[in-house]
């Protein structure tokens, strides 16, 4: 009963979710946005609601996961119509993969990073470079695009692991801008102009350009980058989970919580510290390479220090530290200034007042982070006998 | 020859000199209390030993000179401690804040982690079981709360859980920086038990405890250190120590009423 409950509530937000992105008419979006509200006000005014789903939900995780991955491979198909949402919808899952990284470094180990543009232009400009001119195969290419963010980083961080707090966050903020700086003016990077015609990824001969029909259904080609997208943001998410829940996960909190009791429980806390700094910019720099084989263009303003500023802001509202918040995080950020097109030129605006009005209000995020279990089952005194923890 | 001894050592800062040609030493198996007034450099010792402050000098453990290495280096040969002021994270469980003891022990890595769960799971339980071990051993009733974060517990369970991420390490020496700071004086007997547990329960373990509680120094250590101006002015047992007229003077105050049994 509860199970049906469970893809029942799933299936109403994600009716209300599509219903949202694509009303046209003022009366439609005004419809739209005030279920949304309503939904909302009922789970915060009634415990007992609220309590019910949560329970449910707890109870049958793996059949909400599933519910939630169909739902998400459906979306292409009611969003066919429109090819510029499917690539709304495809740039969340980009930023859900950032954002994993972000939340490895700042929300995990706290190791400030404002560089986080920066570090996807990394991977973005690798693909164009190596891809243009040098002629690399795209799917090569967008391999090697988030290793070349990591070794960046990790050379940029050895000289500055001593340096904490917001010293770190001027020295990464200067590094944005030295990046963006030099992709200016480079000759070999294009300069202003920036690499154009990056060639689009192929898999075994199928080029994600052409668009594709599924079940007698014909999709926008941008429908082949949302699955792939997709398929990227779950795999990080799955990978950044099981870390979470690990030993490593464990070890950067303490040191992120207290530097000198994780050093003197035998942590090597520069050690530990350029780990998270590494995995997360390997996440970035891959959610950069993606966007420069799906856009099929790189140019400085992609990558400014607003766009770190953004990839901030959608951890700090998803929650810090949270892997579901930060999928709930930027899902939400990404797609509502264009659906709000008139807030666009106050786009950076809106994601300062999220920062400040999370910080203020909500300061653990949407979906806060919950004390780490191990994906161990049972309570906790049953640790204590052999055998301890069922499954 | 005793498993820890320094010899000389000396941490200045500026001008300061912090800890002043201090030789110290404890055997296997024995507790020493180190006593002596506010700012007399007994945490600075502490910080020294764990290698948190440079300082010159000899400082010998096990047999291998320790000046010199990193913090976390010197854990894992086997020196653990807690803090003054707690230094617990108080929104992890508390679980984590023992298992984090561990630390030098853990096999599983990145690589168990991501691709190897079941061993990694494996380890991971074991760990869990020794943690709810140590502490069953102050207090039930934390292995039942082992997930809750550790901010909702009160001072007491909070030192407790201090004291068992140190003993997680399985260190030799283990190094107790005013465990009953902050304390009310139940708590403060209740603490004194658990220490009497402790030296029940690993009886190979060094000990080197600072307190200004003498009621506590008394009851768990039998020689005492005394420090005053970061230089060692008295050593012995407990009675001899606190009979000793430069500690009464420094440390009691000059006329301050009968020996030892003073709280401070």
């Amino acid at each position: 009963m509860t199970l049906i409950g469970v893809w029942a509530v799933e299936l109403g937000l994600f009716v209300l979710v599509v219903a949202a992105l694509l009303a046209e008419r003022p009366i439609a979006v005004g419809l739209t946005v005030a279920a949304i509200g309503i939904l909302l006000l009922a789970a915060r005014t009634s415990p007992r609601l609220w309590g019910w789903v949560a329970t449910a939900f707890r109870t049958h995780r793996a059949a909400a996961l599933a519910g939630a991955a169909v739902l998400a491979l459906a979306l292409p198909f009611f969003l066919r119509a429109s090819p510029y949402w499917t690539f709304v919808a495809t740039m969340a899952l980009v930023y859900v993969t950032i954002g994993q990284g972000m939340n490895m470094q700042l929300g995990t180990a706290g190791v400030i990073n404002l560089a986080g543009a920066a570090f996807a232009g990394l991977g973005g400009y690798t693909v164009g470079l190596l891809t243009v001119r040098l002629g690399f195969a795209p799917l090569l290419a967008f391999a090697i695009g988030p290793l070349v963010a990591m070794v960046v980083g990790a050379l940029l961080f050895i000289p500055i692991l001593k340096v904490r707090g917001h010293y770190l966050a001027l020295v990464t903020i200067a590094f944005g801008f030295i990046f963006n700086i030099l992709m200016n003016n480079l000759e070999f990077t294009g300069g202003p102009q920036g690499i154009k015609n990056i060639p689009t990824l192929r898999l075994f001969g199928y080029a994600f350009t052409s668009a594709p029909t599924l079940f007698g259904m014909r999709l926008p080609s941008h429908a082949n980058f949302y699955f792939a997208a997709l398929a990227m943001a779950g795999l990080v998410t799955w990978l950044a989970w099981r870390l979470y829940n690990s030993w490593v996960g464990l070890t950067l909190n303490t040191l992120r919580d207290d530097e000198i009791a994780a050093k003197c429980s035998g942590v090597s806390v520069a050690r530990y510290k350029l780990l998270a700094f590494s995995i997360g910019n390997f996440f970035i720099g891959l959610g950069g390479a993606f966007y420069a084989v799906m856009v099929g263009f790189v140019s400085p303003p992609d990558f400014d220090f607003g766009y770190s500023l953004v990839m901030v802001s959608v951890i700090i509202l998803g929650g810090l530290d949270s892997i579901p918040g930060i999928v709930l995080g930027a899902c939400l950020l990404i797609p509502l200034p264009e659906r709000f097109r008139m807030l666009h030129e106050y786009r950076l605006l809106l994601y300062g007042a999220v920062i400040v009005l999370m910080l203020l209000f909500r300061p653990r995020g949407l979906w806060p982070a919950t004390v780490r279990r191990y994906g161990l089952k049972g309570p906790a005194g049953s640790f204590g006998v052999a055998g301890g923890g069922s499954r | 020859m005793s498993l820890f001894a320094t010899r000389g050592l000396t941490v200045q800062f500026g001008g300061l000199t912090a800890v002043d040609h201090v030789d110290a030493g404890v055997e296997e198996g024995e507790t020493l209390g180190l006593i002596g007034p506010n700012g007399s450099g007994k945490t600075t010792f502490f910080n020294a030993v764990t290698g948190l402050v440079p300082a010159t000098g000899e400082v010998v453990f096990r047999g291998a000179p320790l000046p010199g290495l990193e913090p976390h280096v010197i854990c894992q040969r086997g020196i653990a401690r807690t803090f003054q002021a707690s230094r617990l994270c108080l929104g992890l469980s508390v679980f984590d804040n023992v298992l984090i003891g561990m630390h030098a022990h853990v096999r599983c890595g990145l690589l168990e982690a991501l691709f190897r769960r079941a061993r990694m799971l494996s380890e991971v339980r074991q760990a869990l079981k020794q943690a709810a071990h140590l502490l069953s051993l102050f207090n039930a009733d934390l292995v039942d709360r082992g997930f809750d974060p550790v901010g909702a517990l009160p001072q007491i369970d909070r030192r407790r859980v201090e004291i068992c991420r140190a003993l997680a390490a399985q260190p030799r020496l283990l190094l107790l920086d005013e465990p009953s700071a902050g304390m009310s004086p139940e708590e403060t007997v209740e603490l004194m038990k658990d220490l009497q547990i402790v030296r029940e329960e690993m009886p190979g373990l060094s000990i080197i405890i600072i307190e200004h509680d003498m009621f506590v120094i008394e009851g768990v250590s039998r020689r005492v250190v005394a420090f005053n101006y970061g230089r060692k002015i008295a050593e012995g047992t407990f009675a001899e120590v606190a009979r000793n007229e430069e500690v009464r003077e420094a440390y009691l105050g000059r006329g301050s009423g009968t020996e030892g049994s003073a709280r401070a």
